[in-house]
């Protein structure tokens, strides 16, 4: 119903492979395209970020009409952090006009961590009232306002989870929250605690959710243990096991990389084996060009044809 | 060390004898006259515990013609009030900054901690900032 | 209570430059609880300004005066001798102390001392938090007595946000996470099933989004 292709994917029953790619720092069409030339084979949809850690880019919703253009199902990240819920809206629309039809609904990272701290944020509503609001425009054609739509957008909805953040017994009836909301398809945050996102996915297995909802497992492979080093200690709510860090600093320099991208196959072998999981949502930050051959040594290359 | 604060002081010359405000805690120092023999200008306010260094009663020293104001309490863990010395000195480097601020330089505030009867830890601080403000002259807000 | 802040003195300096007689007014309500802007503060600021100014060469009449409120014009009116003395009102007061002041001495410039800064509350000596955004519709009760609008970074209606860890706020390691407490706090009511509820979107129109607030209470109006 929605002409997303990552929606047919995924209730065909097939085990589907997203991919993230950050917009330019700048208007440069020619990056759009060549990170989406890079991709299109090898993943059924692409993730535009929304300013990600608050540095201002190109926007998301121009980046993914460039993506649609090329014949890639684009996945519209959308933060309540910039926009209120009228400029969200209307967003929707304007998105959904322009052939976008899935949408990821986040509260974005908090403007202090970015590039123009000074900014004033929004938060008129949250990443689950954001879920909601378009599960609504789709099943009832009503705005947020109850205003029956001309033409009211049809998109998958997705959201973003965090298995790794605290208060661990909330979070999968935060997750169950979010299902109610409207999410259709949830991507996590980085599995490297393999151990603590399966005790998760038992627990929303446990309650229903995961015949409910697709669970994409969030994968992001290491470059280097600096990298490593700063997930852990720097990025909020991520969770990298110590054994994870030993194993990358264990190896010389040069070879780093190497690790890390074997590491990465192994914990996507480990998560597609996990009941529930339905699929794994790439993070290769601003290391795109190994996406390809990241998704052939797993063994999920060439993706299923969709109509 | 007497001999080398004359020197300083000589040196900026033209007689400059520099007025000090000592606001010191009865507990820390007994007797004040032992800072007589310091070659400055000492005017004293004796004070019942180093609680009562008021921020203000500092700048006023200062506006009432000091070239430095210094605050004698007792060391750490010997308050007989339990923590009037420690406020004290929070509040001489509180104001030590607004000194700064200000542009007549911290340095015209010291807070020293004197074991009671220490009398001549008491002339070693004096002497100490009788130095300093040598170095830097006279108030010039005063 | 209202908690702000002083400015730092050489913008205060600057504000003031133009003025060769000063008053600075203090209140007795907030500002002096948060140690902005009471009667030891009042005379702090009067000091440093009379040094500053006179360090440069330049001579400045700084009087001072402490009211009990200056967001209550019965209290406002005893400074009108010493405004009348003035070229200008330094105010210690919050932003809402100013403008009152500045309201009744319409011939005077009124200048602020202090940057007003939140509604909090003194937590523990010395160190003040903010606990309320004043957003007009409380909902306290749906949060277990713990505030998400002014205590989580995000405003989040359905936290917490996958950037808490260990109990902080992913914002500062000196930020409790709100929904940290929230959660904890109704565990400790055994009402973990009120988390479970779809937490719709807020009416902003009592808050400061809905333009300059007004409170009518006909009943005191003769």
């Amino acid at each position: 119903m929605s002409g997303s292709r990552l929606q047919q994917i995924l209730s065909r029953g097939e085990f589907a492979v997203t991919a993230e790619a950050g917009p330019p720092r700048g208007a440069n069409l020619e990056a759009v395209r060549r990170k989406g030339a890079l991709l299109k084979d090898y993943v059924d949809a692409v993730n535009v970020t929304d300013n990600q850690t608050a540095i201002v880019r190109m926007c998301s919703m121009a980046a993914c009409a460039h993506l649609h253009q090329m014949g890639i199902d684009p996945v519209l990240q959308m933060v309540t952090r910039d926009r209120n819920r009228i400029a969200l809206q209307s967003d929707l629309m304007g998105a959904y006009s322009l052939g976008i039809r899935n949408v990821l609904c986040l509260s974005g990272d908090h403007q202090t961590f970015g590039s123009q701290p000074d900014a004033m944020n929004v938060f008129d509503i949250d990443s689950m009232n954001l879920a909601h609001a378009v599960k609504t425009m789709r099943d009832e054609g009503k705005d947020m306002s109850g205003f029956s739509l001309d033409a009211a957008p049809q998109f998958f909805v997705g959201a973003a989870e965090n298995p790794f953040g605290d208060p661990f017994e909330y979070r999968v009836m935060r997750l169950a929250k979010k299902v109610a909301a409207g999410a259709d398809f949830i991507q996590t945050q980085c599995v490297f605690d393999v151990k603590r996102f399966k005790d998760w996915m038992r627990q929303a297995h446990e309650q229903g959710l995961t015949e409910k909802v697709h669970i994409l497992a969030g994968i992001t492979p290491l470059k280097s243990a600096r990298m490593a080093k700063y997930m852990a200690t720097k990025v909020p709510g991520m969770r990298v096991p110590e054994q994870v860090l030993k194993r990358i600093e264990g190896v010389p320099k040069e070879k780093a990389a190497e690790e890390g991208l074997k590491m990465c196959l192994e914990t996507i072998q480990e998560v597609r084996a996990i009941s529930g999981v339905h699929g794994i949502h790439i993070m290769a930050v601003e290391w795109e060009e190994k996406v390809p051959e990241l998704v052939k040594a797993a063994g999920l290359y060439p993706r299923p044809k969709v109509a | 060390m007497a001999l080398s604060v004359a020197k300083a002081i000589s040196a900026k010359g033209k007689g400059f004898k520099p007025r000090i405000t000592v606001f010191h805690c009865v507990s820390a120092l007994t007797d004040a006259s032992v800072l007589d023999s310091s070659g400055c200008d000492i005017q004293v306010v004796k004070m019942p515990c180093g609680i009562a260094t008021r921020e203000v009663f500092l700048l006023r020293a200062l506006e009432s013609g000091a070239d430095a104001v210094v605050a004698l309490v007792c060391p750490e863990g010997q308050c007989r009030h339990l923590q009037g010395n420690i406020r004290a000195a929070k509040r001489v480097a509180r104001m030590k900054k607004l000194v700064d601020e200000i542009g007549l330089d911290g340095r015209r505030l010291n807070l020293f901690n004197i074991s009671r009867g220490d009398a001549q830890a008491a002339e070693r601080a004096i002497k100490q900032t009788a130095s300093d403000v040598a170095s830097l002259g006279p108030n010039p807000a005063a | 209570m209202i908690v702000a802040e002083q400015k730092p003195i050489a913008e205060i300096k600057d504000i003031v430059a133009p003025y060769s007689r000063l008053l600075v007014l203090g209140c007795g309500t907030c500002v002096k609880t948060c140690f902005a802007g009471g009667e030891d503060e009042v005379a702090t600021m009067a000091s440093a300004l009379r040094l500053a100014f006179k360090k440069d060469g330049k001579s400045i009449k700084v009087e001072e005066l402490t009211v009990e409120r200056q967001c209550e014009d019965e209290f406002i009116q005893q400074a009108a001798p010493c405004v009348a003395r003035n070229h200008a009102v330094l105010s210690l007061a919050c932003g809402v102390g100013v403008q009152m002041v500045a309201s009744r001495f319409t011939r005077i410039p009124v200048l602020p001392g202090v940057n007003t800064t939140f509604m909090g509350q003194l937590e523990k000596p010395g160190l003040f938090v903010e606990r309320c955004l004043g957003c007009g519709d409380c909902i306290l009760d749906d949060f277990a007595g713990i505030c998400p609008m002014s205590r989580c970074s995000k405003k989040l209606l359905n936290g917490p946000c996958g950037g808490s860890q260990n109990g902080k706020c992913e914002v500062s390691p000196d930020i409790d996470c709100a929904w940290q407490t929230i959660i904890e706090r109704f565990k400790a009511f055994g009402q973990m099933d009120r988390l479970t509820r779809y937490y719709p979107p807020r009416n902003w129109s009592r808050s400061y989004a809905g333009g300059p607030r007004k409170l009518v209470r006909e009943d005191h109006m003769v």
